[in-house]
C-alpha cells in the first residue's frame, strides 16, 4: 500500500549508524544523541570520544556499538586529537571525511577546555559536539562546572547544593569567533540533524552544544528524558540558537508564552529540596539570559 | 526485520593470549549484549478506543478514515466507513453526531466536524463508487462460500435498508416490503428534504436496487402478507416497520378539524402534497418531529409558534436543530401545556386552550416534570394544531407470535426474537430512536444471520484528553461549512448545510487528534534511545531483545497507541500457553 507520509511528525534520515545493545541506562538522552547525530553525518566520519559516558556506552572491549571508526582518547584531549586525526587524513588526501569530537560536559567544560579552545583558535576542522548531561554522570554523578546553579549532585549534597551557575560553554566558544557555534536537544531532532548538517558544509572548528538529559543522574523517570528537553526549550532555560563568525546570533524557537521554571524543576529529584524563593531566583536569572540574547539576536552586524 | 534475523554475531574467540590484538580494537558489535533482559516494563503496540467512535452508535472508525482521507487515499476512507455504515451521506446529513459530544479535541480548542467529514467521504463515494467495487470489497472480506439466503424484509426504512444493503453484497437474495408508495421509510417521510434531499436518498435506494435488492411497494404487514407466509417462503424474516403512530394529545378536542398529526403531516409535506394549514399554526411538542414540522410550516409559508411543556434544558430536540429552528424566526414557548382545544360550531379548530407551567421533581426520565399553575389558564387564536408529542410503535400489527414488549416487539442485542429464523430491527423494537441506532441495529441483524461477526470498537480503553501528549498538536479553530443565507431559506425545501469542498474536508480531517490510534507519526521510532523501535515498510515492531524498557516512546506517543506492561506478567502469561 502506497502510504504518503504526511502524518509524521520529523524528516530524520531512514539509516541507521548504530547498533542496539550498548550499555547506556535506560531513557539515555546522549545515546539518542549519538543515534542523531550520526544520522545527519552518515557514514563517512570518524568520532574522537575521550573519558566520558561514551567511552562506557560504546561497549567494553571487544564490543563496539558504532558503524564508524571510534578514537577512545584521555580526557582532556578530545579536540587535538580530532584536529591531528583531520590534519593526518589531509596530508593523505581523504578531504571528504568529517571528523567529529564527541565529549560530555565534564570533558569540555572543565577538563577538556584548554585544549578546545586551542584548536578553536587555531580553527582547525572538526566539529565539536558536548552532550551535556550536566554532571560526571559514569562515574557517579559528581558536579561539573555544567551543574546548573542549586542543583544536587553526590558532591553537592542536599544540605549544600550547588552554589555556583552553569558555565555558559556556548558564549565562551563564540567569543573564540569561530565559524559555527549552535545548541540542539532531542525533543527537535529536525533542528539538530539539520545543524549537524550544516556544520558538515562548513569549514573551520563547529562547535555544536547538546543538551542530553541524564534521568539516572538527574533522579526522574526515563521516559521524561524528551518531555524535559522539550521543557528546557520552552522555559528557556536551554535555548535554542546558532550564531556565526561569533557575531551573528539567530534563535530557532522562542516561546510566544514561555513556561515558569517550575514545570521544568520539579519533574528532577536533583531540584526536590528547592524553596519557592530558589525557585523565583532561578526564574529571574533564566529571564535575564533568555533577554540577554533576544537583544543579541537583535545586533546588526 | 529484527536485529539478530538482520545480522549474525559471534564472540571474537580470545582464549590464548596470542588471540588478543596488539591494542585495544574492537572485534565485534554490541549485538552481543542482550539489553532487553534489563526491561521491567515492556512497551506494546496497542490502539484504544477513541471516545468519539465509542459513543457512535455504529462505532464507526473516525480516527482511520481521517487519517485515509488526508493522505488522499478517499476510496479507503470511504470503504473504512461502509463497513460500518452503508450510508454515509444520509448519516453525515441527519444523524445528530453524538461523536461530536466526545470528541477529546473540545476540551483542547473545537470539536472535530465530523459529520460534514463523514459526508463528504460518503457523497464522494455514492458518485465514484461502483456496485461492482461494492461487491469485491466484501468478497474480499468474507473468506470462503456461503450457502445463499433468501430473506425478507418487512420495511424499507434506514434499519431495513442498511440489512439489505449487507445482506446483498454478499449475494444473498433480498427482497424488501414497503407499505408506502416510495422507499427509504422514515428518510423519506419523516426527514424533510432542506436536511436530507431526495436526490441523495434515491440515489442510495438507487444502488440497493443495482446491488440486486428486489423491493415491493404498496404491502403492508398483516393485509397483503402474514409473517407465516413469508417464514415459508425465505430463510430469514427481518421485521423494520418503524415505529409512526402518532401519540394522541389526550385533552378534549383533539379530534377536532384542524388537529393533525406531526408525521402525519411532515409525511404529506414529504410526498408532495399540500396539507391543509391555517394561517395561525400551533405546534405541541418538544422533540425532533416538532423542530421538523414548524420549520416545514414555516416554509410553506405560515408563522408557526411551538409550545413546550417544560424549558429548554429539557428538550429532546437536538440543541443545533433548536437553535437553526429559533435563527430561522421561529418562536418557541416554554412552560405551556394544552388544556382543551377550542372549535367552532362547525368542529372546526378556532384556538387552544393552555395552561402554564412550572418545574418540579425529576420524574422517570430523570427531567423535572411539569407542574400546572393553577388558574393560570389562557386561550390561543390559532387555525391549525399540529401534534408532536412522540411516536409509538403501532403495536396492532405485531403478528399474535411474536413476543412483544409494552413499546414493541421483544427482541435480543443482535435482533433475534422469539421466532427461529424471525428477526426485529429498528424503531420498532426500541421505539423512537435515531437513524443511526436504526443502522447499527440493521448491520448487528444481518451479520448475525450471515454468522459473522460484528464491527467491535478497538479496546475496552477509551481514551481521555489526560491520556493524550498534546505537546504535538497545535490550536486550529474548526473549518465552518457554509449554509444557506436565512433570506434563501423562506418558502424553499432547498437542502440548508452544504457541506465541505475536497480542502475543506483535508483540514478538517488534519485536526482529528486520531486518540488511541496509531497514525505512523514515527515519534516512537525518532526518540528511541535504543534502536529498538523496528520501522519496516511503514509497519512498526519493537524488538525485545534490545529494548531496555525506558518508556520513551509510550510517554511521547501523541495518542496513547502505545502501553507499558510489566514484563514477568507476560513471562507468565507465556509459560501458561
Amino acid at each position: 500500500m502506497n502510504i504518503k507520509m504526511e502524518s509524521r511528525n520529523f524528516t530524520i534520515p531512514e539509516k541507521e549508524y548504530m547498533f542496539p545493545g550498548h550499555v547506556a541506562c535506560p531513557g539515555c538522552g546522549g545515546a539518542l544523541a549519538m543515534r542523531l547525530v550520526l544520522k545527519a553525518l552518515g557514514e563517512k566520519t570518524i568520532v574522537v570520544i575521550p573519558a566520558c559516558c561514551w567511552t562506557i556506552i560504546d561497549g567494553p572491549f571487544p564490543m563496539h556499538s558504532l558503524h564508524v571508526p571510534v578514537y577512545h582518547t584521555a580526557f582532556e584531549t578530545a579536540a587535538v586529537a580530532a584536529s591531528g586525526i583531520k590534519a593526518a587524513l589531509e596530508i593523505q588526501g581523504k578531504k571528504d571525511i568529517t571528523v567529529l569530537a564527541w565529549a560530555g560536559d565534564g570533558g569540555t567544560l572543565d577538563i577538556g577546555i584548554q585544549s578546545l579552545s586551542g584548536v578553536a583558535e587555531r580553527n582547525d576542522d572538526i566539529i565539536y559536539a558536548c552532550y551535556d548531561n550536566e554532571a560526571y554522570m559514569n562515574t557517579g554523578i559528581q558536579r561539573s562546572s555544567a551543574t546548573p546553579k542549586g542543583a544536587w549532585t553526590t558532591t553537592t549534597p542536599v544540605g549544600n547544593p550547588k552554589g555556583e551557575p552553569k558555565k555558559n560553554i556556548s558564549e565562551i566558544m563564540i567569543s573564540h569567533r569561530i565559524p559555527y557555534v549552535a545548541t540542539a536537544t532531542l525533543a527537535y531532532p529536525d533542528d539538530l540533524i539539520n545543524k549537524f548538517r550544516k556544520a558538515q558544509q562548513i569549514k573551520g572548528t563547529k562547535f555544536i552544544h547538546i543538551f542530553a538529559p541524564c534521568p539516572t543522574g538527574w533522579k526522574m523517570a526515563p521516559e521524561l528524558m524528551i518531555t524535559i528537553c522539550r521543557l528546557a526549550v520552552l522555559t528557556n532555560i536551554f535555548p535554542l540558537y546558532e550564531c556565526e563568525n561569533g557575531v551573528k546570533y539567530t534563535i530557532n524557537i522562542v516561546p510566544e508564552k514561555p513556561i515558569p521554571v517550575r514545570e521544568y524543576l520539579k519533574l528532577q529529584g536533583r531540584f526536590s529540596h528547592l524553596q519557592e524563593k530558589d525557585i523565583e531566583q532561578i526564574q529571574k536569572t533564566v529571564d535575564f539570559e533568555f533577554n540577554l540574547l533576544l537583544k543579541k539576536a537583535q545586533l546588526i552586524v | 526485520m529484527k536485529w539478530l534475523e538482520k545480522y549474525k554475531v559471534d564472540l571474537p574467540n580470545l582464549n590464548k593470549e596470542s588471540d588478543y590484538p596488539e591494542w585495544a580494537i574492537s572485534m565485534t558489535s554490541t549485538l552481543l549484549n542482550r539489553t532487553g533482559s534489563w526491561r521491567t516494563f515492556r512497551p506494546v503496540y496497542e490502539n484504544k478506543t477513541p471516545p468519539c467512535s465509542y459513543r457512535c452508535p455504529v462505532h464507526e472508525k473516525i480516527p482511520i478514515y481521517c487519517d485515509y482521507l488526508k493522505r488522499g487515499m478517499i476510496k479507503e476512507a470511504y470503504f473504512t466507513i461502509i463497513e460500518n455504515n452503508p450510508f454515509p451521506a444520509i448519516t453525515g446529513r441527519v444523524c445528530y453526531h453524538p461523536c461530536e459530544l466526545e470528541c477529546n479535541r473540545k476540551d483542547y480548542d473545537e470539536t472535530l466536524s465530523i459529520h460534514n467529514i463523514e459526508r463528504y467521504i460518503g457523497d464522494w463515494g455514492l458518485k465514484q463508487v461502483s456496485v461492482k467495487e461494492l461487491r469485491k470489497q466484501s468478497a474480499e472480506k468474507s473468506k470462503g462460500s456461503q450457502q445463499k439466503l433468501k430473506i425478507a424484509i418487512i420495511g424499507s426504512g434506514p434499519a431495513g435498508m442498511t440489512a439489505a444493503f449487507y445482506l446483498a453484497c454478499e449475494g444473498h437474495t433480498v427482497t424488501v416490503y414497503e407499505r408506502q408508495a416510495k422507499l427509504g421509510g422514515l428518510l423519506r417521510y419523516g426527514i424533510p428534504a432542506y436536511r436530507l434531499p431526495k436526490k441523495i436518498l434515491d440515489n442510495e435506494i438507487n444502488r440497493l436496487k443495482l446491488l440486486g435488492v428486489n423491493f415491493q411497494t404498496g404491502v403492508s404487514l398483516g393485509k397483503d402478507i402474514t409473517l407465516s407466509m413469508l417464514k415459508e417462503k425465505f430463510d430469514y424474516v427481518i421485521i423494520a416497520y418503524g415505529a409512526h403512530k402518532n401519540r394522541a394529545l389526550g385533552v378534549p378536542g383533539d379530534d377536532a378539524i384542524g388537529v393533525l398529526s406531526g408525521l402525519e403531516f411532515l409525511a404529506q409535506v414529504n410526498s408532495g402534497r399540500k396539507p391543509k394549514l391555517g394561517k395561525r399554526v400551533l405546534i405541541i411538542g418538544g422533540g425532533n418531529t416538532a423542530i421538523d414540522a414548524a420549520r416545514v410550516a414555516l416554509r410553506l409559508k405560515r408563522k408557526p409558534v411551538i409550545l413546550y411543556r417544560r424549558s429548554r434544558n429539557e428538550m429532546p430536540a437536538n440543541p443545533q436543530e433548536v437553535s437553526d429552528c429559533e435563527k430561522e424566526g421561529i418562536k418557541i414557548e416554554f412552560l405551556v401545556a394544552p388544556v382543551k382545544v377550542v372549535t367552532n360550531k362547525k368542529g372546526k379548530v378556532v384556538g387552544l386552550e393552555v395552561v402554564k407551567m412550572k418545574l418540579g421533581k425529576p420524574d422517570a426520565s430523570g427531567r423535572r416534570a411539569p407542574v400546572p399553575i393553577p388558574n393560570s389558564n389562557y386561550i390561543i387564536n390559532c387555525d391549525t394544531i399540529i401534534t408532536a408529542i412522540g411516536e409509538q410503535v403501532d403495536l396492532s400489527i405485531i403478528p399474535d407470535e411474536l413476543e412483544k414488549t409494552s413499546w414493541g416487539i421483544a427482541a435480543g442485542e443482535d435482533g433475534q426474537t422469539n421466532l427461529d429464523r424471525v428477526y426485529a430491527i429498528g424503531d420498532c423494537v426500541s421505539g423512537p430512536k435515531t437513524v443511526t441506532e436504526a443502522i447499527a441495529m440493521g448491520r448487528k441483524a444481518a451479520m448475525n444471520i450471515m454468522n459473522k461477526n460484528d464491527v467491535q470498537v478497538f479496546s475496552p480503553y477509551i481514551v481521555k484528553i489526560s491520556d493524550l501528549n498534546l505537546s504535538y498538536f497545535s490550536h486550529q479553530p474548526q473549518t465552518k461549512a457554509k449554509e444557506l443565507s436565512l433570506s434563501a431559506r423562506k418558502g424553499s425545501f432547498k437542502e440548508i448545510h452544504l457541506g465541505f469542498s475536497e480542502n475543506e474536508s483535508i483540514k478538517e480531517a488534519e485536526r482529528c487528534f486520531s486518540c488511541g490510534v496509531c497514525n505512523k507519526c514515527d515519534n516512537c521510532y525518532v526518540f528511541c534511545p535504543d534502536l529498538a523501535v523496528i520501522r519496516d515498510n511503514y509497519e512498526y515492531e519493537i524488538d525485545y531483545d534490545f529494548c531496555k524498557g525506558c518508556g520513551v516512546c509510550a510517554y511521547e506517543c501523541p495518542r496513547k497507541a502505545i502501553t507499558m506492561i510489566e514484563d514477568s506478567q507476560i513471562i507468565e502469561d507465556n509459560s501458561k500457553e
